[in-house]
């Protein structure tokens, strides 16, 4: 439970990243999040990949190779309209989630 | 689309995986420059980079697992692998494997029996309309339809699209110039072939208004028949044989597979020619009816149509047909014997649950194995798991493997099935209708694959579980006797421990049942018959109605005079033969003949009393051929007992005299109620010893009528099916060449069939022996798994305590103390797996006395044998790793370390 809420979360992560930033490679992705969460959040950066390479399996968001400002070859992934609606989804529970927890704690 | 990619991907590995290096290294590249413009040296940069990124193999192997359906690329090379491994290890292999084999092998062969008994489409159009009307008389005995009632039940039912009677009492003789040949004959109403919806392969069956005399001279061949005897000739239609020495006319034959009875090989079908004794006679039940609903009539409605038509024949002849009733069964449960009263029903659940039983044992012997290699294997697991293999995949992993186990298992399965199956098969044919269709065929493979799967899918769970558990820090660094002293040994021996005693327990209730099995089987071939069944063989007389009319064809030659008397009266003459006789049924094989009576000047019985008795027709001779002795009176005699006079005679035997002169008047003397006027009434003048008519039940009561004293008009229709008993010193069989000369010298159209009554038991016991046989070899199988279950786990703790045992030697310890102190293990092992066993037997009894029934008290001294001998074996085994144990050289193994 804890782990797929988890692994929901990375997913919103990159999703919300993506919606926002455009098309970017795997490595722009993590520095964003770490910029944008103000080093809150970091991940263990490998972990991002099985998490790209399923969303794109699943159709979130497409890929390809290109070059990046540094002349140096990386993939770069970009949101699909089924991940923007994925994306719309996984906030809006994440919202709940945030919300009832919120809830909770103030109950508490 | 995404299950598509992922399948494509599998297919391109290669340029996947060199797709997702390349991308993790940009990724690490991308981090490394940063650090490095973050002023860091260009180690550290890297290695903070790496350090960021985590595990790059893990991360790799998860990214790609996240691509494709990679899962089906890794159990290839996991079997593989694991093959490798097997090859290395054989002995824990050939082991594993056998083990497998003879679980799924018991499981699959007995599959393929309840495959053929429940599944198998019956070979009949719309099985489901088809019904079986189970018709009861007053006292709730089976009770078949008599041809007048039949008729008016025809006509009156609404809910039928034809209901037929059938009657397989005959057999016929079919003349050829080779010889006679004795065939069963179905003999049948012009609408049976209706009732079954199947079309002949050439011709015609029978037309409606066939069975009526002077039309019913037609037959139809079953496919078995016209292939033996007719060679598949097309041109058999319309070809006219002699069947009981009268001419046929054939119309059709009937396509392979067309059986009715299903236990019917080798049928002719023929329209009814009833006797007309029996064709009059609204008393004279002898026909089975068998009827097809029409379509969207449920059987609730068809059964609520029976019981009216039942109720009506009550109502118009109340003397014969009050109280009887019918209920509906489906035929496919009716002939499989899975009818509420069924035969099978019982013995096949407890024989699945047998085999289940098997299974188990196989299951946890092979996970035992399993464990016990794990042990050795802590140290690569250990490896992989240090290299970053998840806990999942080393699970995966060990479950893969074991998928190369379940294909060997399969391979060894099937083939123990296919020699089960080849040794059961005159077991199978006898005792189950269609135990001659039984084969391996594609579904029963399925299954076996199926069981071979799951069953080794189940085993390596709870080892691959523990063992994925390894912490690989304590496994590399402990010596190189790995498992010893971890906690993970300690554990992994008591689930051990937990398997050997749950397999010893298994086999227990395994042996304990096939031991009462056994010993029943054994009491029922030691019953006493009430004759010596080792010295009297049986022939059978089927004559030829044909043969016994002289030539105008009109007049019937008497088979008394021209048949029985020449014969009886050869055969007393023939060198040894102590005494000879004839029957109308088969002591032991036949019986159910007979009619409720009332004894003469006895106040009327209660109407629900099931007050009948057994009849027979015999000859004088008959009761010394059987050995049974005159208690009362005298017995039959030709000279006595003739057919002129006005009241017949009878015997009865002692069980007759218990249930009709229970106050302990004398019988002889007496008379039955079966005339109007006193002086017609038969009377007892004798009363004889008791044999059994049914192997498995008490004497019935019986009256027994001499043959000589039959008018001369219903003798055709009495003797035309006998049974000769011959009663000799010898070996019966020895008798066989000159009985046949003798019967073929006065009627060569006589077809020569005989058994010895040993044969004739044994025949009546074809399912039991098979019960017990089945339940023999699984519990012979059982117990050669348990003991391997038990050697391996034994002689695996003393090879990983060598060290222990060192020290305590070099302590001081005797060899007869480590000895006893290995043994002292077994025995623990052992009585607990006996003590669970009892539980289970004891709990499990009330599922198993549809096959047998446990008497603890009555049984405790076999019951108490079997588990001595199940501990012995335990113990014996013990021995070779106690004496191994107590052969170890301190020095040696203490050095070993």
């Amino acid at each position: 439970m804890a782990k797929s809420d988890l692994q929901g979360s990375l997913d919103l992560l990159i999703l919300k990243t993506l919606s926002r930033m455009g098309d970017l490679h795997g490595y722009g992705i993590v520095l964003h999040i770490q910029r944008a969460s103000e080093d809150l959040l970091s991940v263990e950066e490998g972990s991002l990949y099985p998490a790209l390479h399923r969303m794109e399996q699943s159709g979130w968001v497409t890929s390809k190779w290109a070059l990046t400002e540094t002349k140096r070859k990386a993939k770069f992934y970009k949101l699909t309209p089924a991940g923007r609606k994925q994306l719309k989804e996984a906030e809006e529970s994440f919202e709940q989630l945030v919300k009832g927890v919120r809830a909770m704690l103030r109950y508490a | 689309m995404s299950l598509a990619n992922r399948i494509a991907n599998l297919f391109r590995r290669g340029k996947v995986d060199n797709e997702i290096d390349a991308e993790l290294r940009s990724h690490i590249a991308m981090r490394t420059e940063d650090n490095l413009a973050a002023g860091m040296s260009p180690q550290r940069a890297r290695r903070e980079a790496l350090l960021r990124f985590g595990n790059p193999a893990v991360m790799h192997e998860r990214t790609a697992e996240a691509d494709a359906a990679l899962y089906l690329q890794g159990l290839w090379a996991d079997m593989r692998y694991a093959l490798r491994q097997l090859l290395r290890s054989p002995g824990f292999a050939i082991t594993a494997v056998l083990a497998l084999s003879l679980g799924v092998g018991a499981a699959t062969a007995i599959f393929s029996v309840i495959d053929v008994v429940l599944f198998r489409p019956l070979p009949f159009a719309n099985q489901d309309r088809l019904v079986f009307p189970f018709m009861k008389s007053r006292t709730g005995s089976s009770l078949p339809v008599s041809v007048l009632n039949y008729y008016e039940e025809r006509a009156q039912l609404q809910t039928f699209t034809a209901m037929a009677g059938w009657s397989t009492l005959d057999r016929v003789n079919l003349e050829r110039p080779e010889g006679s040949i004795s065939l069963r004959a179905a003999k049948t109403t012009d609408n049976f072939f209706t009732v079954f919806g199947v079309a002949p392969i050439l011709g015609r069956t029978f037309l409606p208004g066939e069975d009526q005399p002077g039309k019913d001279n037609v037959a139809v061949l079953s496919y078995e028949v016209w292939q033996a005897y007719f060679n598949g000739s097309a041109r058999v239609v319309g070809q006219t044989v002699k069947l009981d020495g009268n001419p046929y006319t054939i119309v059709g034959v009937m396509p392979a597979g067309f059986r009715f009875p299903l236990y019917m090989r080798e049928a002719i079908y023929t329209p009814l020619h009833a006797p007309e004794s029996w064709a009059r006679a609204r008393g004279m039940h002898w026909m089975r009816t068998v009827g097809r609903m029409k379509d969207g009539v449920t059987l609730q409605q068809a059964q609520a149509d029976l019981d009216r038509v039942m109720a009506n024949l009550a109502k118009t002849y109340p003397q014969q047909e009050e109280g009887h009733t019918g209920t509906l069964i489906p035929l496919a449960a009716e002939l499989n014997g899975f009818a509420s009263d069924g035969k099978m029903k019982g013995p096949m659940q407890t024989l699945s649950l047998a085999v289940l039983a098997l299974l188990g044992i196989a299951c946890v012997n092979v996970a035992g194995l399993l464990l016990a290699r794990g042990v050795k294997r802590e140290r690569e697991i250990a490896l992989r798991a240090a290299v970053g293999a998840s806990r999942r995949r080393l699970i995966r992993q060990m479950i893969n493997e074991s998928l190369v186990l379940a294909l060997a298992g399969l391979a060894g399965g099937v083939l123990m099935s296919w020699l089960l199956l080849k040794a059961m098969n005159v077991f199978l044919v006898e005792a189950i209708a269609r135990g001659a269709d039984v084969s391996l065929n594609l579904k029963v493979l399925a299954v076996a694959l199926i069981i071979a799967t799951l069953t080794s899918v189940l085993a390596s769970l709870a080892p691959a579980i523990r063992l994925s558990g390894t912490d690989p820090n304590r496994a590399l660094r402990g010596g190189s006797g790995a498992g010893s002293g971890t906690s993970l040994g300690k554990s992994q021996h008591r689930l051990r421990s937990t398997f050997v005693i749950t397999q010893v327990a298994l086999s227990l209730v395994l042996l304990m049942v096939s031991g009462l099995l056994l010993r029943n089987l054994q009491a029922l071939f030691k019953t006493g018959l009430g004759f010596n069944q080792n010295k009297i063989i049986a022939v059978v007389l089927d004559l030829s109605r044909g043969n016994y009319k002289d030539p105008s064809g009109k007049n019937e030659k008497d088979p008394l005079l021209t048949f029985y008397h020449p014969l009886l009266e050869r055969v007393a003459h023939l060198p040894g033969v102590v005494a000879s006789g004839v029957i109308d049924l088969l002591p032991i094989a036949e019986w159910g003949s007979g009619y409720d009576i009332h004894i003469a000047g006895q106040p009327p019985y209660p109407k629900n009393a099931a007050m009948s008795s057994e009849t027979r027709n015999v000859s004088a001779g008959y009761f010394d051929a059987m050995g049974i002795k005159l208690t009362r009176g005298r017995l039959l005699s030709p000279s006595l007992d003739r057919p002129e006079n006005i009241a017949s005679n009878m015997v009865v035997n002692e069980a007759f005299r218990r249930k009709f002169f229970s106050n302990g008047s004398d019988p002889v003397g007496a008379h039955i109620d079966d005339a109007g006027k006193a002086e017609g009434k038969s009377g007892i003048v004798g009363v004889v010893s008791d044999i059994r008519q049914d192997l498995q039940s008490p004497p019935m009561p019986e009256m027994d009528w001499l043959i000589d004293a039959l008018p001369p008009k219903d003798r055709m229709d009495t003797l035309r099916n006998m049974f000769l008993m011959v009663r000799t010193d010898g070996d019966p069989k020895a008798l066989i060449p000159s009985l046949r000369g003798v019967i073929h010298d006065i009627d060569p159209g006589v077809p020569f069939r005989s058994q010895t009554m040993d044969e004739a038991v044994n025949e009546q016991l074809t399912f039991e022996r098979m019960e017990s046989w089945l339940f023999g070899i699984f519990a012979a199988f059982a117990v050669l798994l348990a003991a391997i279950g038990l050697y391996g786990l034994i002689s695996h703790e003393v090879e990983l305590r060598t060290r222990e045992i060192g020290i305590r030697m070099a302590l001081g310890s005797t060899r007869a103390s480590v000895m006893t102190q290995v043994l002292r293990r077994v025995a623990l092992l052992v009585l607990s797996g006996t003590a669970v066993g009892w539980i289970l037997t004891l709990a499990s009894s009330k599922l198993l006395a549809s096959i047998v029934e446990i008497h603890t008290a009555h049984d405790l001294g076999l019951l108490a044998r079997i588990s001595a001998g199940m501990a012995l074996v335990g113990i014996l085994i013990g021995i070779a790793p106690a004496r191994e144990a107590a052969s170890i050289e301190p020095m040696q193994a203490l050095r070993s370390e």
